[in-house]
């Protein structure tokens, strides 16, 4: 049934690149600067007027009062995805989807049906307001699709006021904080990107860059991903708000895998992500980048278990850019929870933008002094270095801004959608998930008193000593299971034994090394992971690198890790989001990781069939 | 447990419907070379069977199947294309079994958790034996670890539970292996002209100010089947089908959803439907749609009941055939309608129904359900279940039972699930089937006997479910689309709606009284444990003396407030260019 469709498919915010495709003529203004949709080829925006203005004006329940707001929104996927393993094609597809996102609001801005969970929230019926829409970019069908996904959703719109206000009812002293902030609209309606696979060879580059790890005898398994991805947002509101923009975003995902000789699972995993296909490095580089991964991975398979540890641990900056998504990402967040009827759902909460740990904070430390956090969607590029979480305008249509969250230490800000909270009323333009949590593009991470090199690493080494330790531990990729598991099932199996521990505090290391204090000598150890590694311990950092790297990755909004460019196309979770962390090493007073326990899986009966 | 017309939109597929049996005579000459996956195959579980047959837990079965599916996907909706995609998928399913025939890690543990699925990993689609190999190790690997960590729990079990005597039946049949190496199947799809077509047929229905949503799939499949087991079956196979789905949604005043179905099966790209049969039977289902919406509801209703041939079909799948499907007579935990029943009547002696996959066709009609062989390497099998009136056997996957110790070539799953016995293609006939008119009026007459009004007449079932476990009641509940009243003082049958025919299968069955003549089939797919498969169901219209009729759940959404944007007369802005 194709209406049944979840939230999710709204959610993919892609990075952009104007660069790449053949772009279609921008509509004809009219006199009064609106673009005249009605004579675009991409008949899209034009069924949005018209179903609007209809909606608008004459859908009423008698006692229920008109919407006082409507957002429609739609994003049109081109999809291209090919996979190879060990220089053999495992698939390759082309795939066209449009789906929408229909909101609709009564009330008013102060109190509104939203931010409420009770009742019946959050499931749909069988049309549902967000759906799968016909790929033509008609008119006549998204009219009639609009239609029944706007009646479906201002009778749940109703339906929830009704919930809500009985709720209000029962409380001492209703919210103060407005539901809904008011923004100027926006108008940017950009030429639509056409998708253009034809530049290069997909399935031939993923064979040539997959072939190499024949030559690795202990892989178990690998799969090299090409993921192209090319999005068109369509926004339009009853405020006035039309966008419609294209983005684009290519990546390549290897994943491998192995056993060490006392049966622990191992994998590692290769990932870029360009804006521009053209951009994606040739099979040659790409296949280079695996092998290096596919070296580790063996080096991984004969390192030494770890112990159990606690004492100082230095970030290089990479693993440190995956350490910050980790850590701050859910603490950023400036947005009210949602009213809830039933406390159960507090747990939820997080997921829908509350109960953010630095929310209510406002004006106290929570990093060290001289240290600054900024999140900037309007940065390309750092260290000389292309960033891929930059974006215009968000999912609400309000322009994206630079906010200044921690100012030598001190939190100074938060980062707003239209949910208004405690701290903040107005948007900052960060509504880029689909539950309009609030979350960041790039994060920048500045220290005043940035160490070289040496003297980090002569800080770190004194650490170790003062804290009685013969060796310490450097970090220097963070693992990402997503990424790093070779069948779907390894990944669900990998984060099934992490549930629970990452929201207190549970990370996982990948490349990561003893460092001894005697000599500064480094050897490769497996099977330690952190605890209790939270945003709190960022309070004291003893020693900020004055280097700087680029972490790119694609964000997931809901458990923290990253996800993959499969997420992108918007179907699994919001584990998609093109996003950026730049920030020097750090190291860290303390951290505790816990070595191996427990019964390691055993190891084939049967030898590896010979690769060649 | 139940039929369905409509395909989920899956990423895998069952062995689909089969490009007949020419390909059995056409086997590959003995001296050919062995196709590069085969080799592989053959390889790889060699190999393994030899490691693992001695180590601990012993391996005893090892099978590899590998489904290459090739599929081309055109769907439209509302006058507009939405999907139109081309997927090529290769995907490997190993089985591995340790412990031995009699007692092995499959044995069901009662209480336990079920796992049916058997996982299908996507692996290479060049012939690259050692990648092939590579892959079918890891799974092997993986397989046999499970199964060995099972087994471990069925012999705890085993300890301390006690043991049924069907429970105490083999795990696994001792079959004869099956060697045949047929040609491969492929598909040559041009989607243009079916991306006009599903939006001419969508934009049709749009027509109707009535339609809310309306879908048109065309889908077209090869798929091949690879299978080898270390028991020295060696198969491939081919299996070619095409699909046209119509779908109509609309709503009554009253809020309840209304919808209509159509589907079209075939073999050959020669035999696609015609525009003018599409359009007859798009008509045909909004005329349906349109009378349904203005219906009056029915209240609840028992006595005699006229079922078309079609809707017979559906119901007999339903009731009788779930029934009759071997491993539910050894799980205690079913409610083993039919278990102790061999040998007895359980319908009128007029009626018989066999379960025959061999045939591609009946009447000249494509049956969906037909294969060769079964997805666990042994052919089917043209199985009488009942002969007039009296239950002979069940249908037999390689889980064998005291009483059916072999398989009849029934065990089967979707792509990604472990076989268990199913239905292929139920036929159900009749040695005293008289002219519908004929029944029609013995259904009036049985409505005057009976005191009542009218009687109802069931023209079309979208499908329905039969609760078959223990802790349910032993009851089923089928979902007629399109009822008639018939009125017993000749007044003109008046369409009505709103009702779900329920009952229970040993009563339902004994109050057939008469049949028609001749058999109407019903081609969809059907969902059980080992997921959705294809299958047909024939029969003969049949005269039921009582049937209870229940009002069925319905949506209390009211219709949409405002017409539909394209027959708003009030719509003055834009309409399309």
């Amino acid at each position: 049934m194709k209406k049944l469709f979840s939230t999710v498919a709204m959610i993919a915010a892609i990075a952009c690149s104007a660069s790449a495709g053949a772009p279609r003529p921008a509509p004809a203004k009219q006199s009064n600067g609106m673009p005249d949709f009605a004579t675009d080829k991409d008949q899209t925006l034009h069924a949005m007027q018209d179903e609007l203005n209809r909606s608008r004006t004459r859908l009423v329940i008698p006692s229920v009062g008109k919407p006082y707001f409507i957002e429609y929104r739609l994003i049109d996927l081109d999809i291209r995805e090919v996979s190879a393993s060990f220089g053999g094609e495992v698939s390759s597809a082309v795939s066209r989807t449009r789906s929408m996102g229909v909101d609709v609001r009564v009330g008013n801005y102060h109190l509104d049906s939203s931010n409420f969970v009770g009742g019946q929230g959050g499931f749909q019926g069988v049309f549902g307001n967000t759906g799968q829409v016909g790929i033509d970019r008609d008119y006549n069908s998204l009219r009639q699709d609009l239609w029944l996904a706007t009646d479906e959703a201002y009778k749940n719109a109703a339906a929830q006021m009704s919930l809500k206000q009985a709720f209000l009812s029962s409380l001492t002293k209703p919210p103060e904080i407005d539901d809904f902030s008011q923004v100027p609209p926006t108008v940017d309606v950009q030429p639509r990107m056409e998708a253009d696979w034809t530049s290069r060879n997909w399935e031939q580059e993923a064979r040539e860059a997959s072939a190499g790890l024949k030559k690795f005898p202990d892989l178990y398994g690998s799969h090299v991903n090409y993921y192209i991805i090319y999005a068109t947002t369509y926004l339009m509101d009853s405020e006035g708000t039309v966008i419609r923009n294209s983005r684009c975003i290519a990546a390549v995902e290897a994943a491998l895998d192995t056993q060490a000789e006392d049966g622990m699972p191992l994998h590692n995993f290769y990932s870029v992500d360009v804006l521009n296909p053209a951009d994606l490095p040739d099979p040659a580089t790409v296949a280079k980048g695996i092998e290096e991964a596919a070296a580790q991975l063996t080096a991984l398979r004969e390192a030494p278990l770890v112990t159990d540890y606690t004492g100082p641990m230095l970030f290089d900056p990479r693993a440190a850019g995956s350490l910050l998504a980790q850590l701050v990402t859910p603490s950023l967040s400036g947005a009210r929870p949602p009213l809830s009827s039933n406390t159960q759902f507090d747990q939820l909460m997080a997921r829908f933008g509350g109960q953010s740990e630095w929310s209510g904070r406002l004006g106290t430390r929570v990093l060290p002094v001289g240290v600054s956090l900024t999140d900037d969607p309007a940065a390309t590029s750092a260290q000389g270095q292309p960033l891929i979480g930059d974006y215009k305008t968000d999912n609400e249509g309000v322009k994206a801004q630079k906010v200044t969250i921690v100012n030598n230490g001190m939190l100074t800000g938060l980062l707003m959608t239209r949910r208004p909270g405690p701290d903040f009323d107005a948007s900052n333009g960060h509504a880029r998930a689909g539950n309009t949590q609030p979350i960041p593009s790039n994060l920048i991470l500045q220290a005043t008193n940035g160490l070289d090199q040496a003297a980090l690493q002569q800080k770190f080494i004194q650490a170790c000593k003062d804290d009685g330790h013969n060796w310490c531990l450097e970090v220097q990729r963070m693992d990402n299971p997503a990424l790093g598991a070779v069948s779907p099932g390894d990944a669900s199996d990998t984060v099934s034994q992490l549930a629970g521990g990452l929201g207190s505090g549970t990370r996982l290391p990948l490349m990561m090394y003893k460092v001894y204090v005697n000599d500064g000598h480094k050897e490769l150890v497996r099977g330690g992971t952190m605890q209790d590694l939270t945003v709190r311990t960022l309070r004291n950092i003893l020693g900020i690198g004055a280097d700087s790297a680029v972490y790119n990755y694609l964000q997931n909004a809901e458990d923290g890790l990253a996800g993959t460019a499969l997420g992108a196309f918007g179907t699994v979770g919001e584990n998609g989001i093109p996003s950026t962390v730049t920030t020097p090493s750090l190291l860290l007073e303390e951290v505790e990781v816990q070595g191996f326990h427990g019964e390691p899986r055993r190891l084939p009966i049967v030898a590896p069939p010979p690769m060649q | 447990m139940k039929i369905q017309f409509k395909r989920g939109r899956t990423f895998v597929f069952a062995a689909i419907m089969s490009a007949s049996c020419v390909f059995l005579a056409s086997a590959q000459p003995a001296d050919s070379p062995q196709p590069p996956l085969l080799t592989a195959m053959q390889q790889e579980l060699s190999r393994s069977m030899d490691a693992l047959s001695t180590a601990n837990p012993p391996a005893y079965f090892i099978s590899y199947t590998v489904t290459d599916a090739d599929e081309s996907e055109v769907s439209g909706s509302n006058g507009a294309l939405i999907e139109s995609d081309d997927d090529h998928n290769r995907y490997l399913e190993v089985q591995t079994r340790v412990g031995s025939y009699q007692l092995d890690n499959t044995h069901k543990i009662t209480g336990g958790r079920d796992d049916f699925t058997s996982g299908a990993e996507p692996i290479v689609l060049d012939d690259d034996i050692p990648v092939l190999r590579r892959e079918m190790w890891r799974q092997t690997d993986r397989q046999y670890r499970e199964a060995s960590q099972r087994l471990i729990q069925v012999k705890t079990s085993q300890q301390v539970q006690v043991q049924s005597t069907e429970g105490g039946a083999p795990d696994f049949s001792h079959e004869k292996p099956h060697v045949s190496i047929g040609p491969l199947v492929s598909i040559h799809v041009d989607r243009k002209p079916w991306e006009e077509r599903v939006r001419r047929y969508t934009a049709e229905f749009s027509k109707s100010p009535a339609t809310l949503n309306s879908l048109a799939t065309f889908t077209a499949q090869a798929t091949n089947q690879d299978q080898i087991t270390s028991e020295g079956t060696k198969l491939q196979f081919g299996l070619i089908h095409y699909r046209l789905e119509l779908y109509l949604q609309t709503k009554a005043p009253d809020g309840m959803d209304i919808n209509r179905y159509a589907n079209f099966d075939w073999l050959d790209p020669k035999d696609a439907p015609t525009d003018k049969t599409i359009d007859a039977t798009i008509h045909q289902l909004l005329g349906e749609a349109e009378s349904l919406d203005k219906a009056p509801l029915v209240d609840p209703y028992a006595g005699p009941a006229l079922l078309t041939g079609r809707a017979a079909a559906v119901f007999f799948h339903e009731i009788f055939g779930h029934r009759a499907e071997g491993f539910r007579q050894k799980d205690i935990e079913e409610g083993q309608t039919f278990t102790s029943k061999i040998g007895e009547r359980i319908m009128p002696d007029f009626i018989s129904i066999k379960d025959d996959p061999t045939e591609a066709t009946l009447n000249g009609e494509m049956l969906l359900g037909h294969y060769p062989y079964d997805d666990e390497g042994v052919p089917a099998q043209d199985v009488q279940l009942v002969d007039h009136g009296v239950l002979k056997t069940f249908l037999m996957s390689r889980s064998p039972l005291v009483n059916v110790p072999d398989s009849n070539g029934h065990g089967r799953r979707q792509l990604g699930y472990v076989p268990v016995a199913r239905q292929g293609n139920l036929i159900v006939s009749s040695t005293n089937g008289v002219p519908f008119a004929q029944l029609r009026q013995k259904l009036i007459d049985m409505v005057k006997q009976q005191g009542l009004p009218y009687g109802l007449l069931i023209d079309d079932i979208s499908g329905g479910f039969t609760m078959t476990g223990r802790s349910q009641p032993q009851a089923f509940q089928v979902e007629p689309l399109v009822v008639y009243r018939v009125y017993a003082d000749g007044r003109p049958d008046q369409i009505v709606r709103g009702v779900n025919i329920v009952g229970t299968p040993l009563v339902s069955l004994s109050k057939i009284v008469a049949t028609g003549d001749k058999q109407e089939i019903f081609n969809g797919y059907c969902g059980a444990e080992s997921g959705s498969v294809p299958v047909a169901a024939a029969s003969p219209a049949i005269l039921i003396s009582e049937m209870e009729f229940a009002k069925k759940e319905t949506s209390t959404d009211k219709p949409p407030i405002l017409p539909p944007p394209a027959h708003d007369p009030d719509a003055t802005k834009g309409q399309a260019q």
